[in-house]
């Protein structure tokens, strides 16, 4: 499964371009399933820098999806003079920047818990903020928030927003993917591995993960803005979602914890299962997602790239064992 | 004589009012192999603890290179060139071998430069390169051992502390890894261990310190150290 820089890069730019014929051919409703996997993969991902990479697997990253989402809603109510492309630069620029001060901020205490400890005071930190949203008059979170249309004219809004997805999680995979190759994602996976022999080699763990948190939480809140978009009017409980910080650590467990593409393929699977499979039962999903993880975490903690890996070691083994 | 890599200085630890290390001062000189040896609960481990950062301690100072480190965060030392591997291996279980190798060559002092040669030698020196490409998962206990040098001296450090590496191997392992441990010297590592197996030790060290209940009671060449009566009598029991 090693392929050089060259052929990622082309097979990953190959695979976007034919999920953007998507809204081309598909019927609305998938189009708007569509919309929901990507969106979902690309929170995935950036959730994964963090706790996939790092082993620090955060059960609240829907803070930062709501924190940039009504960011960016407030900055862009009070801009509305601008065009619609800047309105919602703005918007992504904001939102990343308030998650980055937030994750910054809370970044030295919330990172020396580790394990469980790590995922519930994150938990607790998605809340605090939903509170915050839902009670200080000023983020309009009880009441609601509008944001204003950035579709250009001429095309359809889900559309637009699948293609919007499909650009952001598609630039989220890539930051992904440069991490991992690079210096800073080996010292990453070593946190993962052993915090305290890693420092004892000379990574800086600290500094680390402090920056795998930071750029986990711009991302999603970049993400969370787009949402808030193409949500059109949000309220606290439309992105402070407890299902989505339950979802977030399922994609990874699905599909692989700790790998690349393992986020993607859980979120695609896990989105297509509860929208499409049992989308007519409604409110369902949480219970089958509930009983996924059940199910995965007993028999198969790998994930499906893990289970492929047993698999091809298996078949790997089977070939080399006369040699030996 | 060369000025000492490492020096330390009327060092004391505590641990709730128990001294783990007590008024401990001697230094080490470049290109050596020196043995810390001593009873169970003498205070080794504490040492190697403290001179890598792990643990602060209670007073005194530590200088690496003729630089005061006590106080410096552990990665910071490890930059500096202190390399340490641990008496239980502590691999990173879900990578090869060669990425556990490859992690100290990317920090450490080596930095992020010549990462592949200096993961191939290495690898090359522990004498587990046949191994590169598995899980460490799947080593058995005397690769790991293997591994975990392996690892350290990829860092580059200029000293190697060395928890106890034949802990645990039967004869032929640990000729081994004495072995190895000669050639890293001769590559021009100075090398600190601990280590219980006393033929290894008699053999391989220039110079042994002994250290009983957290004080230093000996130190000096192997066979001095051998005939000397509180040392005996720390191992032993005195006779009286």
């Amino acid at each position: 499964m090693k392929l050089s820089f060259a052929s990622t890069v082309v097979l990953m730019l190959a695979v976007a371009a034919l999920l953007a014929f998507g809204p081309l051919v598909l019927p609305p409703f998938y189009v708007r399933v569509g919309q929901l996997m990507l969106y979902s993969a690309g929170l995935a991902v950036a959730w994964a820098i963090l706790g996939g990479f790092a082993g620090y697997a955060s059960f609240g990253h829907a803070a930062f999806i709501g924190v940039g989402a009504f960011a960016a809603g407030l900055v862009e109510n009070r801009a509305s003079g601008l065009s619609a492309p800047l309105l919602l630069l703005l918007g992504v620029t904001v939102g990343g920047l308030c998650c980055a001060v937030l994750s910054a901020a809370i970044a030295y205490p919330i990172l020396r818990l580790r394990g469980t400890f790590f995922a519930i005071a994150m938990l607790g930190v998605s809340h605090v903020c939903a509170e915050i949203t839902n009670n200080v008059d000023f983020f309009e979170g009880s009441l609601g928030l509008n944001f204003p249309s950035v579709t250009p004219s001429g095309l359809e809004p889900a559309t637009f927003f699948y293609w919007l997805y499909l650009v952001g999680g598609l630039a989220v995979l890539l930051i992904a993917w440069q991490i991992r190759r690079s210096r800073f994602g080996a010292g990453l996976l070593s946190i993962r591995e052993d915090e305290d022999t890693a420092r004892m080699l000379g990574v800086p763990t600290e500094r680390y993960k402090r920056l795998a948190f930071v750029i986990s939480a711009v991302l999603t809140g970049m993400l969370g803005v787009i949402y808030g978009h193409s949500l059109g009017y949000i309220t606290t409980d439309s992105v402070y979602r407890d299902d989505t910080n339950l979802s977030l650590i399922v994609y990874s467990m699905l599909g692989g914890m700790g790998t690349l593409f393992g986020p993607i393929i859980g979120a695609f699977s896990l989105v297509f299962i509860t929208q499409v499979l049992l989308g007519r039962l409604l409110d369902f999903h949480l219970f089958a997602t509930g009983l996924l993880l059940v199910i995965l975490v007993l028999a198969a903690p790998g994930g499906v790239l893990g289970i492929a890996r047993t698999v091809s070691l298996r078949r790997h083994k089977v070939t080399t064992a006369p040699a030996e | 004589m060369s000025a000492p890599i490492l020096s330390v200085d009327r060092l004391f630890k505590n641990f709730r009012g128990l001294a783990a290390i007590a008024e401990v001062s001697f230094t080490i000189v470049p290109g050596s192999i020196t043995s810390i040896i001593g009873p169970n609960g003498a205070g080794k481990s504490t040492l190697f603890n403290l001179v890598t950062g792990y643990v602060a301690p209670s007073a005194g100072e530590i200088k690496f290179q003729g630089r005061r480190i006590t106080g410096l965060a552990t990665n910071r030392i490890a930059e500096l060139g202190i390399a340490r591997a641990f008496q239980i291996a502590r691999p990173f279980r879900d990578l090869s071998v060669f990425d556990n190798v490859r992690i100290g060559a990317l920090f450490g002092k080596a930095g992020p430069r010549d990462v592949a040669s200096t993961t191939a030698h290495a690898m090359e020196l522990a004498a587990i390169a046949h191994l590169a490409d598995q899980p460490a998962s799947t080593l058995t206990v005397g690769q790991l051992r293997h591994l975990e040098v392996a690892r350290a001296i990829a860092t580059r450090g200029d000293l190697l502390l060395a928890d106890e590496p034949c802990a645990g191997l039967n004869p032929t392992e640990t000729a081994a890894m004495i072995d190895v441990l000669r050639q890293i010297r001769g590559s021009g590592v100075t090398v600190v261990l601990v280590e219980h197996d006393m033929p290894s030790v008699m053999e391989v060290s220039d110079r042994i310190l002994v250290l009983d209940a957290g004080r230093l009671i000996a130190d000096g060449p192997p066979d001095v150290v051998a005939k000397n009566p509180q040392v005996i009598a720390a191992y032993l029991g005195s006779p009286d």
